[in-house]
């Protein structure tokens, strides 16, 4: 008996259409100096003009009814879309978290007004959302959130902090994930709804974080008696922990989770094409060989979305092992690049390396961190 | 995953779970060779699955015999049925009659070659790629080198320059489409020895108790086996591109040859990640005799270093991969389409 259902599955000559047309668009962009690639490009690389052309090209809201301004097409072409963004490190964070897990969340949970309201502005490249998981009393240990929002007439009053939002000084909503009524003694999962807050609501101020680097990507964002009307509760009150689970496989198993630094690799290969030494070679071999290996299974879980599996221990396992990949990719290319003498290297390759540097630590964080990733896989084995 | 379900796997899953128990591979190691499982096998046809028609098989989808192999190897088999079918693929493809019995298969390059199962095989199929010829050999003509082997399938270094072959034909299948095949069959075998390891690992830790509770309650231990569960998993991806290449390259199965290169590379660096967890949560007892986890790493140990170890085809691969564009390579890693067409 096999423990893991990853189907292998062959691609679609259409797609390979739909990838050409995407290398292109992004070919030209690059050419014509409208964006400068970037690692993480999807968390940390946000141009509101760049994910505007997207919308008009019908690359943002692909999955859902064109009655909401989506495109009536597949999970796989929405897959296309997003590899071919990560390998050309195109600035994507803009409209990335919308299109990925709010959208399909509005597109379940949501009135018909705000899905006929919201979700073409998010498939146009327009509107953005952020993600409202992390305190900082709760970050791997998500069920300890304190933000509250107690029932008042009509609404529901916020009070309380989200911390690590990636994008929230551009977003126009944030899904929080609040406690709606007490733990119900030591079941912490009860109690806990998502809400979908306007973030120009009076009430929310947005504090910028700065990284490691000097980039202000993410950011606080605190409620202080914050008024959010009723239809704006997502799902069913006290349902919550279980959406957020569904949310999170959904969030773990995309192609960022093991292709996010790939650019670095891509702006090397460029460099060194016909230059590596024999040392090297099988380094290469290797890192293709994992990258190939990742594919197919990210591709696998990918088709079991489209079939309308949900495969969180699949997901789980992915980005343990994508996110390790990640970051060991960038530690490759530095070693690849010493067989070309420093003073050859392009000003780009420097700054695409650093930045992949700089913007390492976090891939084995967000999302879910190794340790709860791995925690989760282990309960599968039947280890806990 | 390796589709197991089929007539030919299903037959073989019956036939290894009545004839190959827990206890077989171990009587197998003591010298008592468990010739009802092969004969079993070979009443059935298996070991003729991949011959044609015209040469007494029966000409099975390489999807179909590959769940089989997966079968085999997970339950450890101590008589050569995967060295067989490579040995029978060879001789189909150069004409050459299929003796009977159980034959293993080398892929020389000089004149000696590490041979699996070199003592209940009887025949040997030989690929020659200095003379690009396919010969047929007596295993008993050929001389036995001294050495300790890794495997429990008695694999030996053999030296053919002495030995006069029964039959050889020349033949047109290139260096790569073997490899392709060989490497394909290994990087089955391999990914279904660690996922059985991996089971009696889980078992294991389940079982035993140390400080009072079970080892599977222990977070560290928990930890190190859900690595190896992503490893195991990733091992059967590989694997299963690979089985997918051939199949889809039946008719020419050099053209799957980048697939089986990666799962060798992935497959064959995954094993030490995968075999010293194995080990360590077992502790001692995974290091005796007695016990079963030897079974699957020693072989795992073996088949990675088998036709090349992993660090020589990391470095094939990367040789090639240099010199090709970066949107090539990306056409390869999305698509498994590693050639321009």
């Amino acid at each position: 008996m096999q423990r893991f259902n990853f189907p292998v599955v062959q691609p679609d000559p259409a797609l390979e259409e739909l990838r050409a047309e995407l290398q292109t668009f992004l070919r030209e962009e690059r050419e014509a100096g409208n964006f400068r690639p970037e690692p993480e490009c999807w968390m940390a690389s946000a141009d509101t003009e760049f994910s505007k052309k997207m919308g008009k090209h019908g690359w943002i809201g692909l999955t859902w009814s064109s009655q909401y301004g989506g495109h009536d097409k597949t999970a796989l072409e929405r897959y296309i879309v997003t590899e071919e963004m990560l390998r050309a490190g195109a600035p994507v964070g803009a409209h990335w978290i919308a299109d990925r897990q709010h959208a399909p969340m509005l597109l379940e949970h949501g009135t018909e007004e705000q899905k006929l309201d919201i979700l073409p502005r998010i498939a146009a490249g327009e509107c953005y959302f952020a993600i409202g998981l992390s305190e900082p009393g709760a970050g791997s240990d998500l069920a300890n959130v304190k933000t509250k929002a107690e029932k008042v007439d009509g609404g529901w009053k916020v009070n309380g902090q989200k911390i690590w939002s990636s994008g929230a000084h551009i977003c126009h909503y944030m899904v929080a994930i609040l406690r709606t009524s007490p733990a119900d003694g030591r079941n912490r999962h009860v109690g806990l709804s998502q809400i979908m807050i306007n973030l120009s609501l009076p009430g929310v101020t947005i504090k910028p974080i700065t990284d490691l680097s000097g980039d202000a990507h993410f950011n606080e964002v605190y409620f202080e008696d914050v008024i959010v009307p009723d239809d704006c509760l997502l799902g069913e009150e006290g349902g919550g922990w279980k959406q957020v689970t569904g949310e999170l496989a959904m969030e773990r198993s995309g192609p960022e989770r093991f292709l996010s630094s790939y650019i670095t690799l891509e702006t090397a290969l460029h460099q060194l094409q016909g230059k590596l030494g024999s040392d090297s070679h099988a380094r290469l071999g290797k890192l293709i060989a994992n990258l190939r290996t990742l594919r197919g299974m990210s591709w696998g879980i990918a088709n079991l979305l489209h079939q309308g599996v949900s495969p969180e221990t699949e997901a789980a396992l992915v980005k343990d092992l994508g996110n390790r990949l990640e970051n060991d990719l960038t530690q490759q290319v530095r070693a690849l690049l010493n067989d070309l003498p420093e003073e050859e290297w392009s000003d780009e390759m420097r700054r695409i390396l650093n930045i992949g540097i700089l913007r390492s630590p976090p891939n084995t964080l967000r999302g879910g961190t190794t340790e709860v990733m791995r925690g989760i896989t282990a309960r599968q084995l039947g280890l806990r | 995953m390796i589709n197991t379900e089929g007539m030919v796997a299903e037959t073989a899953a019956k036939i290894y779970t009545d004839l190959c128990g827990r206890e077989v591979p171990h009587e197998a190691e003591a010298g008592n060779y468990p010739q009802t499982l092969w004969d079993a096998l070979a009443e059935n046809g298996l070991p003729l699955a991949w011959v044609s028609e015209e040469n007494g098989g029966f000409g099975a989808d390489y999807d179909e015999v590959f769940g089989a192999i997966w079968v085999s190897a997970e339950a450890a088999s101590p008589v050569p049925f995967a060295e067989t079918l490579i040995a029978n693929w060879l001789l189909d493809r150069a004409g050459i009659t299929i003796p009977d019995g159980a034959s293993t298969f080398a892929f020389l390059e000089g004149k000696t070659a590490s041979i699996p199962f070199a003592e209940p095989a009887g025949h040997v199929a030989v690929y020659d790629t200095g003379k690009n010829e396919i010969a047929l050999y007596k295993t008993a003509d050929a001389s036995a080198a001294d050495g300790q082997a890794l495997s429990p399938d008695s694999d030996r270094r053999l030296d053919f320059s002495t030995a006069t072959p029964v039959a050889s034909a020349a033949t047109n299948l290139s260096r790569r489409a073997v490899e392709a095949l060989i490497l394909t069959v290994r990087a089955v075998q391999m990914a279904s020895a660690i996922e059985a390891a991996l089971n009696l690992s889980i078992a294991y830790v389940s079982d035993r108790e140390q400080f009072g509770r079970p080892l599977s309650k222990f977070q560290a231990i928990q930890h190190q086996l859900a690595v190896a569960a992503s490893e195991s998993a990733a091992a059967t991806m590989a694997a299963t591109q690979a089985a997918s290449a051939l199949a889809r390259n039946a008719d020419d199965p050099e053209k799957a040859w980048h697939e089986a290169v990666v799962a060798k590379v992935q497959i064959g660096h995954s094993v030490e990640a995968v075999t010293v967890p194995f080990h360590q949560v077992h502790g001692a007892m995974g290091y005796t005799q007695e016990y079963d986890l030897h079974h699957y790493t020693r072989r795992l140990w073996a088949w990675r270093d088998a036709l090349g170890n992993e660090h020589h085809w990391s470095k094939t691969l990367g040789a090639e991969l240099a010199v090709t564009s970066p949107d090539q390579i990306w056409k390869g890693v999305t698509t498994g389409a590693w050639i321009a067409s």
